[in-house]
């Protein structure tokens, strides 16, 4: 808030100088060029030497236009918005003219809506064990994450060596690998877990090693002084852990968690290749299908539209974090 | 003195403490009487707190026996959770529990540790709040309290456990100096209720006329003791009229 004043009060007590009047003259001067540009470029089709240096002229006056509008700091917030608009509008403009992109072809192949009809109910089962097998992994991965930093915490010397070994060791193994080695390979151990196991059991070792890193982060992260404190009172070295360092760490360490499940989310996708019918595989099975790659497409928006809302979450808790830290910081 | 004159609450003998090389405590043996109030003052890097954190064993003595009100802290098999119940400590930085209310951080260990309920910690912590001053911040949060505010809930956070024997290192230190003097007053009135108390301060006019005891330490050892009058009126060695002359 205070902020924002500040700035306000700043912009408007600075004197124009004469570099802005340069900038005042070039605007609509080049903005003119940019203008007659659109009005007379050759039109559709192969153009010939003497249209190119047109157009790459036409092109280099919009970027000149576009940097000029973008980098003055005195015209207001939507004139900014108007002027990389305008300008991602032109260049769209010149690639869609000029280039020779086949786009009837590229919509009939990646975005023909034809493709998916009869096939969502597939692709949205897929989406539900993409999310159960999220779901499952997550809940492990937190837990034996926090078990293992909780521990680790403690200071036992041998505990913590076989901890670490564990945590070096699943944080340094490729997600694929594992899985591949754990559903193809252990039956050969007498131990054969179906493709849904395999993929929890793989995903939660690599995420509860991940979780146990940043759960260790956020104890840390606690003043020594709390623990002095909870022990001089009494308190036992669980309750102290249980009630006043786990409680402040947990809320240092929610966000990097949070984002922690966006890529276990994503991870998910790589169950594809031991057969588990999640939502890539289920968008690779109606390709073949359907002989069209448009399931990809429609997957990926599938993820995007799943991941972007928790992105912004984690973002939103992260600057929350922030503020909580400082007001507590001494 | 404190009227059961002669009974001691606090026995310190010969602690010894080493961090790594370092020789931070060279011996160190006191006696503190129940209702008695000790202040204990010397340059920086003394050993002052070193000494009082061994008390309680939130530093591990090298060497050395601790007694309080007769129970043996650093025995290796004493119970020292039960020990530190009885001990009450406060901290030049505070220390209160972020994530708790002002009533919550004096409740958590009465009803954790010594296993009262709900409403009987809750009655006990209103009344020290009332003590301290602080009824009306009962439910803030301490990043909303001043410095001061913040101490005096610390105190009432250690007296709710009910100890036998209060701590304090260097309290008043991490305070702006107008908010010095309501801490101090609290720390004069549990004095005047017959409260044990060894203070790490540099408070002169606190401990003149609060202190019945005072040890001066340099390096690691007592180097004088007595009254506040015999100390600070006809000093015996050296160091110690070096020292109260910068501070006095």
């Amino acid at each position: 808030m205070h902020s924002h004043v500040g700035a306000g009060k700043r912009k408007a007590t600075r004197a124009p100088t004469a570099w802005y009047w340069c900038y005042e003259f070039l605007l609509p001067v080049v903005g003119l060029i940019v203008a007659f540009g659109i009005l007379f470029l050759p039109g559709k089709g192969q153009p010939s030497p003497g249209q190119w240096g047109l157009i790459i002229f036409f092109v280099l006056s919009t970027l000149a236009w576009a940097t000029l509008a973008l980098t003055d700091h005195r015209k207001p917030k939507w004139f900014s918005g108007l002027a990389a608009a305008g300008a991602m509008a032109v260049l769209g403009l010149v690639f869609y003219r000029y280039s020779n992109a086949r786009w009837e072809a590229m919509g009939e192949s990646f975005f023909n809506r034809q493709v998916m009809k009869g096939a969502w109910s597939m692709i949205l089962s897929g989406l539900g064990n993409t999310l159960t097998l999220a779901a499952y992994s997550a809940v492990a991965s937190i837990l034996i994450g926090l078990v293992l930093a909780v521990i680790r915490s403690f200071r036992n010397r041998i505990l913590n060596t076989f901890i670490i070994a564990y945590i070096d060791f699943f944080r340094s193994i490729p997600l694929i690998v594992l899985m591949v080695v754990i559903y193809y390979a252990l039956p050969f151990l007498g131990i054969a877990l179906g493709p849904y196991a395999s993929g929890v059991v793989s995903l939660s070792l690599v995420y509860s090693c991940m979780e146990a890193e940043a759960f260790r982060s956020g104890i840390e992260s606690i003043h020594r002084g709390q623990v002095e404190a909870a022990r001089a009172l009494g308190l036992t070295a669980f309750k102290t852990m249980r009630l006043i360092v786990l409680p402040q760490a947990i809320r240092v360490v929610i966000p990097p968690v949070t984002g922690d499940m966006v890529g276990l989310l994503k991870g998910t996708a790589v169950a594809s290749v031991i057969a588990l019918p999640e939502l890539l595989k289920r968008g690779q099975e109606v390709m073949v299908w359907k002989s069209s790659p448009t399931p990809l497409i429609a997957v990926t928006l599938i993820y995007l539209i799943i991941l972007l809302p928790f992105i912004r979450m984690t973002m939103v808790l992260e600057r929350r974090m922030k503020r909580w830290v400082k007001s507590t910081a001494r | 003195m404190g009227e059961e004159h002669g009974q001691v609450m606090v026995e310190a003998i010969e602690i010894q403490k080493y961090f790594k090389d370092l020789h931070v405590l060279r011996g160190i043996s006191t006696k503190v009487m129940r209702g008695q109030v000790v202040a204990i003052i010397g340059p920086s890097g003394s050993g002052k707190s070193t000494f009082l954190r061994c008390l309680n064993r939130l530093e591990e003595p090298t060497s050395g026996e601790v007694f309080i009100d007769g129970m043996e802290v650093t025995h290796p098999r004493v119970d020292l959770n039960k020990v530190r119940a009885e001990i009450g400590m406060v901290f030049q930085s505070f220390n209160l529990f972020p994530h708790l209310t002002a009533i919550e951080n004096i409740k958590l260990a009465p009803m954790h540790v010594r296993g009262l309920n709900d409403k009987e910690a809750m009655e006990r912590g209103m009344g020290l709040l009332k003590k301290v001053g602080l009824v009306d911040k009962a439910h803030t949060f301490p990043d909303q309290l001043s410095g001061g505010q913040q101490q005096r809930v610390a105190i009432a956070r250690a007296l709710a456990m009910q100890p036998k024997v209060m701590f304090f290192d260097e309290p008043t230190s991490a305070l702006d100096p107008e908010m010095i003097g309501e801490v101090l007053d609290v720390m004069k009135s549990m004095a005047r209720d017959g409260m044990t108390m060894m203070v790490v301060s540099h408070e002169m006019g606190f401990i003149r006329e609060v202190a019945d005891h005072i040890l001066i330490m340099d390096g690691g050892i007592i180097i004088e003791e007595g009254t506040p009058a015999q100390v600070f009126e006809h000093p015996t060695q050296q160091r110690t009229q070096n020292f109260l002359s910068k501070i006095l």
